[in-house]
């Protein structure tokens, strides 16, 4: 057991956290600060940060030197993470081609992929979306309708995506696209890079439960993607999909703790300043909602260790999905029960309408967002059944 | 950065478990759970675990033990666990770690080669009947002349001990213990001052051990009642090291815990991959299925948190004052400009008070779920004496609530993290 750092890693960490500190912009880390701005202007301030972020070293920092990456290791990947929630630098908006397409392309891509991918990415001169879910296919991935006909070099593809995060700022989406009807299921899958700037291509936003329109639903009618636009292989999308799913399995929980701690933190001080910090039952809830944020913490560090020592964490990665979705929404039905009586209420303490000392607007906004986490990314329910049949070895539930 | 077992430590855990499946099967624990006579302290597994140096873990190199920590420590404490193990193991061990850490050298010398050896039973007596964790559920005291009175309940395999650890209250110097009492009907409150810690034979006169009757067949427990016996001091003793010995014992029985959660979890996977019905195994419905994927998280977590603690405790400084709470009280609502604007916390911190107090808390949640749904996943056969379900079942029961129970770990977790209750 160790739980110190290498000097180099902690010789990072310093470095990074100094650039934070001088090149954050102190407005940025005001609690609510991000609340107040409109969803286009809150993205272009968060894609020219990312891009200066990458430019001064500190965009890829597991990614190989040839690919314009750091080339360090999980672990200051991991605190990077960490560094940045500490910060509180805005979340990416690029985070489904950084988590997902990027080591994809680096398994598989070919050689033209990786120099026109990668590079861009890390500098978000090309945003990405992620094209899997359709009104017909969620949890049933394999079900995919959007298809794609051969003509000549090129697919025209038809049908529509939906719950495509971030489809309205996108430049491109990597899409689970059937491009061989007559083959069963699993088979007849492509994974395309589709232009979203190409004819044919139609981008309606989705209003959410929040209030915010962060997805949307992309529609698509005879739109030309080069067959080269192909990644992992024509007819081999199945495989390629789930390589690139596996890529969230590496990813520790370290920045995500960082903030779920701040927003239990954050929720402690809302207790106190209300007086519901001496209410017995209050106290209990929020005593169990820190043991499990901080079993996630210990959790994250479990998940380096393997990590470091080039394991596989293979199925036993929907441990960590249950454990960090249901740890941070849990830790909001909590906040329901600090707020008591006063939970409709965005000011509870203003004293005519809006003004007052405790602005609820961000941690109520994240409140709604909590009730996304236990969907997306393999459902609680789907993750449970991985867990029981992979992990567990409990006998297929599809048996007849 | 290392969060893992070593190869040592798990060389370590598979050399238990495969010991005690050899010689100590849930057959032979059967047989001390059903012999409610008997003092549950198999004297040829005892001899095992002598000989294999379980005893020593922690006893220094310098005492002729292993001179390793509580993150070894709980590996054995999980493989006994997971074997739902009878005898003064886990007693022994505490009462050992009161001895090197709070005594004299030459206690140390008297006790700790011995102990690790398996020449020495001990074990500690930390609280009254019904009492709560720590100074108040005390029902010692103590002379200024060492002279001991009072009662400890639940101690476990007393009867069996040559050594107690009990933990009494110490009057101010000026006071007159017994005479105050006297003047105020018998019952009431001398002023208390502190609390030690003392080395006591239990054969002594002046000493009474009754044996206590009690549903988890897997250990014996014991009241021991004090009547003007001469204790030993241990010299450093005091509230924190009070505390200190708590948060161990707490650690061990937290490692118990997700060992038998573990074992018992596997157990229950097994039997409903099995069991058929509606034509299919039972382990195929989701209803179910689902469940269990949701203990085996929890394990997980509990396994995690026990190992943090471990490692907290090994590695931090005997000096944590008792009953720690931060110092700064809740600013006014009014004054809270920025009410939402709180300083992050480190990734890599480790605060062992607070650590210990995870660790118990999960653990014991977990290990009583994982137990029930043992039960009920095994439906009919699982509700019979005949099956083991019962000795996991009511083990996990009683170490839940030994060195704190959930609610008294979610109380000290609220003191460190919400702030004091007045
Ligand atoms: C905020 C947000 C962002 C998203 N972003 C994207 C994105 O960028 N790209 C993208 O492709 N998709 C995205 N999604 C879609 C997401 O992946 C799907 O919503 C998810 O896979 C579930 O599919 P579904 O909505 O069709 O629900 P369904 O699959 O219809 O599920 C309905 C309910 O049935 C349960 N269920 C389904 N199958 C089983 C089973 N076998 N056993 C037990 N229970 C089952 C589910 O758990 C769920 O509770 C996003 C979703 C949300 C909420």
């Amino acid at each position: 057991m160790d739980l110190t750092y290498p000097p180099e890693v902690a010789d990072f960490r310093r470095e990074l956290r100094a650039w934070l500190a001088a090149e954050l912009p102190a407005a940025w880390a005001a609690p609510g600060f991000w609340t107040t701005l409109g969803e286009d202007e809150s993205f272009d301030l968060r894609r020219g940060w990312e891009r200066r972020k990458a430019l001064a070293g500190f965009g890829g920092i597991d990614w190989p030197t040839e690919y314009g990456g750091r080339g360090g290791s999980p672990t200051m990947a991991a605190l990077a993470d960490a560094e940045l929630a500490r910060a509180r630098a805005p979340r990416s908006v690029n985070p489904l081609g950084l988590t997902f397409l990027a080591p994809t392309v680096m398994a598989v891509g070919t050689p033209e992929q990786k120099t026109g991918i990668l590079a861009p990415m890390l500098r978000n001169d090309v945003i990405w979306c992620q094209g899997f879910s359709e009104p017909e296919s969620g949890s049933d991935l394999g079900s995919v309708r959007t298809r794609g006909e051969r003509d000549g070099d090129d697919f025209l593809v038809h049908g529509q995506k939906v719950w495509t995060t971030s489809a309205r700022h996108a430049d491109r989406m990597f899409a689970l696209v059937r491009t061989d009807p007559a083959a069963s299921r699993h088979r007849g899958l492509s994974l395309l890079l589709i232009d979203l700037r190409s004819p044919g291509v139609e981008v309606r936003p989705i209003r959410q439960l929040s209030g915010i329109s962060e997805f949307g639903e992309v529609f698509f009618t005879d739109v030309r993607v080069p067959a080269a636009d192909c990644v992992g292989g024509l007819g081999n999308g199945w495989a390629t999909a789930m390589l690139l799913l596996s890529f969230e399995r590496g990813a520790s929980a370290m920045g995500q703790y960082t903030d779920f701690r701040r927003a239990y933190d954050q929720i402690v001080e809302v207790a106190r300043a209300l007086g519901r910090d001496r209410d017995p039952s209050v106290r209990q809830s929020l005593a169990r909602r820190l043991v499990e944020l901080e079993c996630l913490r210990y959790h994250a560090l479990h998940v380096l260790t393997e990590v470091e020592r080039g394991r596989d964490l293979g199925f036993a990665s929907s441990v960590t999905k249950l454990q960090w979705s249901q740890a941070y929404q849990g830790l909001f039905d909590t906040f329901d029960e600090v707020l008591g009586a006063d939970v409709g209420l965005d000011h509870p303490l203003g004293e005519f309408g809006e003004s007052g000392g405790l602005d609820l607007t961000a941690l109520r906004r994240e409140s709604f967002w909590t009730r996304s986490v236990t969907i997306w990314g393999g459902s609680s329910q789907i993750q449970r059944s991985i867990v029981a049949e992979r992990v567990l070895g409990l006998p297929n539930s599809r048996l007849a | 950065m290392f969060f893992a077992l070593t190869d040592e430590q798990r060389a370590l855990a598979e050399t238990v478990r495969d010991v005690l499946a050899d010689r100590f099967d849930l057959t032979a624990v059967r047989a001390v759970f059903e012999d409610t006579g008997g003092d549950g302290h198999p004297r040829e597994l005892w001899r095992t675990i002598g000989d294999q140096g379980w005893l020593s873990v922690c006893v220094p190199v310098d005492q002729g033990g292993l001179g390793l920590g509580l993150v070894d420590a709980q590996v054995i404490a999980r493989a006994f666990g997971a074997g739902v193990l009878p005898g003064p193991w886990a007693s022994t061990v505490l009462a050992g770690e009161a001895v090197r850490r709070f005594g004299s050298s030459a206690q140390a010398t008297a006790v700790l080669g011995p102990l690790g050896g398996g020449e020495l039973v001990a074990t500690v007596a930390l609280r009254g009947p019904g009492g709560g964790l720590g100074r108040p559920g005390i029902a010692v005291r103590a002379t200024s002349d060492g002279r001991l009175y009072g009662m400890a309940s639940g101690v476990e395999y007393a009867a069996v001990a040559d050594l107690l650890v009990v933990a009494a209250l110490e009057a101010a110097p000026e006071t007159a213990p017994g005479a105050d009492a006297d003047a105020t009907g018998g019952t009431a409150v001398v002023p208390v001052d502190g609390v030690g810690l003392y080395l006591v034979d239990p054969c002594a006169v002046g000493v009474r051990v009754a044996p206590q009757s009690g549903f988890d067949g897997t250990t014996r427990l014991a009241a021991v009642t004090l009547e003007g016996v001469l204790g030993r001091r241990l010299p450093g003793s005091d509230d924190a090291a009070l505390a200190d010995l708590l948060r161990r014992g707490a650690v061990l029985a937290a490692a118990d815990l997700v060992g038998l959660a573990r074992e018992a979890l596997r157990r229950t996977v097994a039997y409903d991959s099995a069991r058929v019905q509606f034509g299919r195994p039972v382990g195929s419905f989701q209803a179910l299925a689902h469940h269990l994927a949701d203990l085996h998280v929890a394990v997980t977590m509990a396994e995690h948190a026990v190992l943090f603690a471990a490692h907290a405790v090994d590695s931090t400084p005997a000096d944590i004052p008792a009953n720690v709470t931060p110092a700064d009280t809740p600013a006014d609502a009014t004054e809270l400009a920025d009410p939402v604007d709180v300083e992050p916390v480190d990734v890599d911190r480790v605060d062992a008070v607070l650590a210990v107090a995870i660790a118990k808390s999960k653990a014991s949640d977990t290990a009583r779920d994982v137990t029930a749904a043992m039960i009920q996943y095994h439906g009919g056969i699982g509700y019979t004496w005949e099956h083991d379900t019962h000795f996991f079942y009511k083990r996990a029961k009683r170490l839940a609530a030994a060195y704190g129970d959930s609610g008294d770990h979610l109380a000290e977790i609220a003191r460190t993290a919400v702030g004091p209750m007045s």
